[in-house]
């Protein structure tokens, strides 16, 4: 067995508190006395509540969880032997915490917290687009935050899920956002075509040209005139989402034909 | 037969696959959890798993942030080594010991964080070292997590660290291999690009100049591991990548051409130049928001 050095610190108990508790735990187990009961559960509800924020830190919604802890909570209250002197605590920390992991395995969570993410993702996404078109630049991640009243954290979250996320998936419930040639032919202006001809004949060899034009006028956009997605986005007339996912789709695609330009289709 | 003594084991310095090397400031706990669901990504961790573990370590560097250092700032350290039936953090700093830490002892709020470490993990183990703080090594048991080749050559076991003057501003990420950078130094580098209040379309550009850079780094690094030192200031973040063979850190820059478009690896950032550091080179890069 390895060694454990028990932190002796956090398992401490103040010696007032803990008659007050062994007296109200006697009460409560002994003579069934609700109203020490009560007083328990009033008195570690914080430990429950930080253990319900601390587990499920980004998952929503947090009253559920609660909800779970609290029980963790009741549990714990009903099994704990004061009479041994320990910390309640040092106790119902994994009773709790316990209660929730069950929770999170028999409710499904691996697979609804990634819903509730995705969610979040596209609440992000249209808070974004939202503010770039009031303000005329994209956010930072602390305006959305304050935006949408989500922690910092939660706004990294969604900002990478929305890159990982499946361009179909995410853009399925926008009709006309994210169009075919077609539509990108119509908003494609006379003048950029003019300047992509000069630009295939100078510059583009046999490997960018296996890109879609849109994306190839994106790649252009971004990398020889630096414009900002924002920009991009506006000239091209799709979200700045779309160009960040177009220009990931594409790089991708440049990277594998580089990789082995025999087996370019 | 030879039966290994386990404390001789512990005590053999195994490379890790992600190593952070920060300031205990509390925003930065963030970050470590960033790295922990980067790894994830990359070997397919379970999400309750991640979970488990995101909340153990969590704990583990906020006893760091809090109290290690009674108020100042110090280093914080935290390794991770994935194997194939479990995942092992170490979270060290170089503070006051933790018998000695004035852990809050204030009743039911506080001082839940090792209760909490023990609940979730496999096996933890304090080590207290004479006069150099704490470590606390939490061990997690997974399942179905995909296997990372075991970084091997000596330089992998030689930490990075961050001059004292630079903690404020800097965080380290070592990872071994190489290509674990592009989910793992991809996140932190976007959090660290948000804390810079970076927009988010250039927060978009991060994850496209990890991948050009993981594309070529394996390639141009002179270890088995790739180290990125990343510092931020208001609007504008400087990472210093390394350690790259003699001549390879120039090359790195050519080597993201795309044909047409030029060095993607220049054109997503704001200048860059090379620096010997040792035997190899550094390249370093400036990324600013503009406007």
């Amino acid at each position: 067995m390895p060694a454990q050095a028990s932190p002796a610190a956090t398992l401490r108990t103040v010696p007032g508190i803990a008659a007050d508790q062994r007296r109200l735990f006697a009460r409560w187990q002994r003579d069934g006395d609700q109203a020490s009961r009560e007083a328990l559960v009033r008195r570690f509800m914080p430990l429950a509540r930080s253990l319900a924020r601390r587990y499920g830190h980004s998952s929503e919604p947090f009253e559920d969880l609660l909800q779970v802890a609290s029980l963790g909570l009741l549990n714990a209250l009903d099994r704990f032997d004061a009479e041994q002197g320990h910390s309640f605590q040092a106790f119902a920390v994994p009773t709790i915490l316990g209660e929730m992991r069950r929770y999170f395995r028999d409710s499904g969570w691996a697979v609804h917290v990634p819903r509730g993410a995705q969610e979040r993702a596209l609440k992000v996404r249209g808070a974004q687009e939202r503010i770039a078109n009031e303000r005329g630049h994209t956010p930072t991640v602390n305006q959305l935050a304050e935006y949408l009243e989500l922690d910092i954290e939660q706004i990294i979250d969604a900002l990478q899920a929305i890159q990982a996320y499946d361009t179909v998936s995410l853009d399925a419930p926008r009709p006309g956002a994210d169009g075919d040639l077609t539509a990108y032919g119509e908003s494609l202006g006379s003048d950029d075509e003019r300047y992509e001809l000069v630009e295939l004949n100078a510059t583009v060899t046999a490997v960018i040209g296996h890109v879609p034009p849109r994306e190839r006028l994106i790649l252009r956009l971004r990398f020889l005139e630096d414009l900002t997605q924002t920009e991009i986005a506006r000239r091209v007339g799709i979200s700045q989402m779309q160009v960040s996912r177009l220009l990931r789709r594409s790089l991708e695609r440049l990277r594998t034909l580089t990789r082995a330009p025999g087996e370019a289709q | 037969m030879v039966v290994r003594d386990p404390v001789a084991r512990t005590e053999m310095a195994e490379i890790p696959n992600v190593r952070l090397n920060l300031s205990n400031r509390p925003e930065n706990v963030l970050l470590v959890r960033q790295a922990l669901t980067g790894l994830a990504e990359s070997i397919g961790l379970d999400p309750l798993e991640l979970n488990d573990i995101s909340t153990a370590v969590s704990e583990a560097c906020n006893n760091v942030v809090l109290h290690a250092y009674r108020g100042k700032e110090g280093p914080l350290e935290v390794e991770v080594c994935a194997h194939p039936v479990g995942l092992c953090v170490t979270v060290r700093d170089h503070g006051c010991g933790i018998g000695s830490r004035a852990e809050a002892a204030d009743g039911d709020g506080g001082g839940i964080g090792l209760p909490v470490i023990r609940a979730l993990a496999h096996n933890v183990e304090f080590r207290e070292r004479a006069g150099d703080g704490t470590e606390v090594r939490i061990e997690f048991a997974t399942t179905n997590a995909g296997v990372l080749e075991r970084p091997q050559d000596e330089q992998g076991s030689q930490p990075v660290t961050i001059a004292q003057e630079e903690l404020a501003d800097t965080v380290a990420i070592t990872v071994a291999p190489a290509s674990l950078a592009r989910t793992v130094v991809a996140r932190v580098l976007s959090a660290l690009a948000a804390r810079a209040q970076f927009s988010t379309d250039r927060i978009s550009d991060m994850q496209r100049l990890t991948d050009a850079l993981v594309d070529h780094a394996e390639d141009a690094i002179s270890a088995s591991h790739l180290s990125i030192a990343i510092s931020v200031a208001p609007r504008s973040l400087e990472l210093r990548i390394g350690p790259l063979r003699p001549g390879r850190a120039e090359e790195l820059v050519l080597d993201s051409i795309v044909d047409g478009l030029g060095p993607i690896l220049e054109r997503l950032s704001d200048g860059h130049h090379v620096s010997p550091a040792g035997d190899s080179e550094m390249l370093a890069l400036r990324l600013a928001q503009r406007r």
